[in-house]
């Protein structure tokens, strides 16, 4: 039995060899690769807004596709009857006018004039603003061209009157929800002030504010950062196993769960900073640490819980574990505006948030359960470490495919001889964890002495 | 030595054969794709992925790929000929079904770039296509054997057939709505008809691909495996514009006997004229199959200058279909050779042998007939291939370069 200069020794209940065994065969058996299915498609709406003078310019293109409510009229085997299209254009103005909403501070802009039109699936106008707009100020299309009803654009100029250039503009693009991701909007914002942004949103996703004022740069992403730490199950798996062997909140898991903080911290600011590794490798390979992280802290837990370095390993799984939340921040930092440093912040507040929830939900639970069931904590932490453990082989499995392929389509192996190595010394120490174990288990009969604080 | 310290050594020593391993694998691969022999430096190299197309659902086969090809949006279109399948093959199909697997495909397919399938269509595999979608009552008559693919700069899809009476290239949009067809089944009107068909259009004979400019709309047609010619007509009605042979002449139908290596240069097209491509500057290429040669004109037939591939290839011959690198120069020009069964890279402005890849073969990344080709913009080489070999497969360009 050891122990660590603050804690208090807690004695285990053993674990035989043989149920060791048992466990180690049953996360290995559950671990076969799972197979997922692709949802093929995508449709995507491009569109060009920008404030000038007393309007909001908006120059839309929706795919024919997505007109198929609104029945434009028809000729010969399906193609538009382009002659007679003026009706039809009118109500796909006002279908895009319902579904994509424009507001102005919170209030709802009304459509003022509209222009529309239909082009060949070929056309490649909407390149930029300028070209966008020629063409919609161009002439149409020639009634004597064959558009099939599903196969081109129906291109929009919308004009709506706005109170002010300066004001805080945001849009709701709800066109098809029910197709949910596979439908996208990439929208271009140009501001009064000539600054460009680009956003790829999907649709139903709410309203979105286009150049957000920094407090509200800094509303979205604290509760971006909450929310990726409470729905993104690895990050939440890591903390489980992270505070697992602890038994109250005293200053040394306060510890634990700063270094783990500050850990992330640099590399997501170092990651939004664009300090990264430009290869296709790196983020399969940052993911296949994160379910090494797990996989690590599932073992130590189930064999032998080092508590007396948890603040290290902790600090050091927190550099991993930034480089996954800034993966996730890249597609999110379109919404920074010009607030990059106080959204990064933000996002921290937000994780740091969403870790201290899970810290104060997990440990009053696993206090309770070890008033309950007295003796509990080996059995606790096989158990979870069982289903902590088997996660992470999943994981793993899966995301050294997606590494293996990245490396082998940029003909680059160095990563996968790091990550190879890696492993390797990772069970090479559980081996030696779990031989240490059993022979302290067969030596003594009872479980290896590790100290629970 | 303590059990401690043993350990210690055992995953030192794991971790040691592991790397080895790793950096032998690695080293293995690039000595297999940098095999002696002729190559130029700058010449692309390509692995194949094995993964791709994906495993089908409804148990679906493929009977021999005729034709591939990459629409704008980088989906990748395949034509296949399910009548192709063997009983065997098709055990599912047989009445009473005589094994688990399988169903014939419908005969046009599309996938992404990941391999998934996205859609599939036409032909004798889907239930009541050719009883209401394509029929001759409404002038859409689907060959009886399917054979080049080409997908237009509005999405709309165009096929050919090569079948004893096939002589028509079909329309479809990318759903398989019937929209034109050019030339009519069981009826041919040898290299220099022009408006011989019912509806106007010329009578083709055997035709063999599409491709269709989208500066002006225009088809041009590889006309094919019983005329000699490149058609090109209005790729809305399908009416003729021009026609040429080989150096730009007016094609003869003169049988020109069988092809001898060493012997004077044939001034006509053999049969078939198997593929057409136009690049970006506006060239046209165009394969002479048995001919073993790629000829180049201008829009307008007006010829520019030839390739000879292997000349000693008898058989089939070494050129069946060519497409382009998707760099803006288009700097190399990939020719399938299904008779050789490799993949030409050559220097699409000097003609100049850049590298090949594949054998013949049933692995992966070997060929057998491998018939037709096309790259996407990433450049990527999907080939197709028939005769037995009945696949397609993905190459994927080698970025250590």
């Amino acid at each position: 039995m050891t122990s660590t200069g603050t804690g208090e020794p807690v004695r285990g209940r053993s674990a035989t060899p043989w149920r060791r065994a048992l466990a180690a065969l049953v996360l290995l058996v559950s671990a076969l690769p799972g197979f997922g299915h692709d949802i093929p498609g995508q449709i995507r709406v491009h569109a060009f807004a920008k404030v000038e003078g007393d309007r909001l310019h908006v120059l839309l293109r929706l795919p024919l596709t997505l007109l198929l409510n609104v029945d434009l009229p028809k000729q010969g085997p399906g193609y538009l009857a382009l002659a007679d299209i003026d009706e039809g254009l009118s109500r796909a103005v006002r279908a895009a006018d319902k579904d994509i909403r424009w507001l102005e501070n919170d209030r709802l802009l009304t459509l003022a004039a509209s222009s529309a039109r239909i082009s060949l699936p070929s056309d490649t106008s909407f390149g930029s603003y300028a070209s966008a707009l020629a063409l919609l100020r161009g002439p149409r299309l020639s009634t004597k061209e064959y558009v099939f009803w599903n196969q081109g654009y129906f291109d929009a100029h919308l004009e709506y009157p706005i109170g002010s250039p300066s004001s805080s503009f945001s849009l709701d693009f709800r066109v098809a929800p029910g197709l949910r991701d596979r439908l996208k909007l990439d929208l271009r914002f140009l501001s009064a002030d000539g600054r460009e942004r680009a956003y790829e949103l999907n649709t139903d996703q709410g309203p979105v504010i286009l150049d957000p004022r920094w407090y509200q740069a800094a509303a979205t992403f604290v509760a971006s950062g909450f929310q990726h730490v409470l729905l993104g199950p690895d990050h939440l798996l890591f903390l489980v196993c992270l505070i697992l062997p602890f038994r109250r909140l005293d200053g040394y898991l306060v510890g634990v769960v700063t270094a783990f903080a500050v850990g992330h911290s640099i590399t997501l600011i170092a990651a939004a900073y664009g300090v990264t590794p430009e290869g296709a490798w790196f983020a399969p390979l940052v993911e296949v640490l994160i379910a090494v992280s797990i996989l690590f802290m599932a073992i130590e837990n189930v064999f032998r819980p080092q508590l007396q370095r948890r603040w290290a390993t902790s600090g050091l799984f927190g550099l991993v574990h930034g480089f996954g939340f800034a993966a996730m921040l890249q597609s999110q930092l379109q919404f920074a505006g010009s607030s990059l440093l106080v959204s990064l912040l933000a996002f921290n507040v937000g994780i740091e948030g969403g870790q201290l929830l899970v810290l104060m939900t997990v440990l009053p639970a696993l206090t309770l359960l070890r008033r309950w069931v007295p003796d509990s904590e080996r059995a606790l932490a096989i158990i979870v470490g069982l289903l902590c453990g088997h996660a992470a082989v999943h994981w793993l499995t899966e995301r050294m495919q997606a590494l293996w392929k990245a490396a082998e389509l940029a003909a680059d192996w160095l990563p996968l001889v790091n990550i190879g190595l890696l492993l390797v010394l990772l069970s090479g120490w559980a081996s030696w964890k779990a031989l240490g174990s059993l022979r302290g288990s067969s030596k003594s009969g009872q479980a290896p002495a590790s100290v629970q604080r | 030595m303590d059990t401690r310290r043993k350990w210690y050594l055992g995953a030192a020593l794991m971790a040691l054969l592991y790397m080895v391993g790793l950096v032998a694998q690695a080293q293995g691969l690039q000595d297999d794709s940098r095999r002696n022999r002729p190559r130029h430096r700058d010449a692309p190299e390509f692995k194949v992925d094995a993964d791709w197309p994906k495993a089908l659902p409804n148990q679906w086969l493929v009977g021999q790929v005729a034709g591939v090809a990459v629409d704008r949006r980088d989906t990748i279109w395949i034509i296949q000929r399910p009548r192709t399948l063997t009983a065997d093959e098709a055990g599912a199909a047989q009445t009473p079904p005589r094994s688990e697997c399988c169903f014939p495909a419908p005969s046009v397919m599309q996938f992404d770039v990941r391999g998934n399938l996205l859609r599939a269509w036409g032909g004798p595999a889907d239930p009541g296509f050719l009883a209401s979608r394509c029929t001759p009552a409404i002038g859409c008559e689907w060959p009886t054997n399917e054979h080049g693919i080409f997908v237009d700069h509005n999405d709309n899809v165009w096929i050919a057939g090569n079948g004893g009476g096939d002589h028509q290239v079909l329309k479809f949009t990318s759903d398989g709505t019937f929209l034109l067809q050019i030339g009519k089944a069981g009826q041919t009107g040898g290299s220099n008809d022009t408006a011989g068909a019912p509806n106007g259009t010329p009578l083709l004979g055997n035709p063999a691909d599409i491709e269709v400019d989208p500066a002006n709309n225009e088809a041009y047609v590889s006309d094919g495996y019983l005329n000699k010619r490149v058609l090109v007509v209005d790729g809305q009605t399908g009416r003729y514009k021009r026609h040429w042979g080989a150096y730009g002449n007016v094609p003869s139908d003169a049988d020109p006997g069988p092809y001898v290596p060493g012997a004077p240069t044939a001034l006509q097209f053999r049969n078939p004229v198997h593929c057409v491509r136009i690049a970006n500057d506006g060239l046209v290429y165009v394969c002479d199959r048995l001919n073993n040669r790629i000829q180049v004109f201008q829009k307008n037939g007006r010829f520019v200058r030839e390739f000879f591939l292997d000349r000693a290839t008898l058989g089939n011959g070494a050129a069946w279909d060519v497409d382009l690198s998707p760099d803006n120069r288009q700097r190399w020009l990939y020719n399938a050779d299904g008779e050789n069964n490799k993949i030409w890279i050559l220097e699409r402005l000097t003609g100049l042998l850049g590298d090949t890849f594949g054998r013949q073969g049933r692995s992966a990344g070997q060929f057998h007939w491998v018939h037709n080709l096309a790259v996407d913009s990433k450049g990527n080489i999907y080939t197709a291939e028939v005769d037995t070999g009945k696949r397609a497969q993905k190459f994927v360009p080698q970025t250590n370069r």
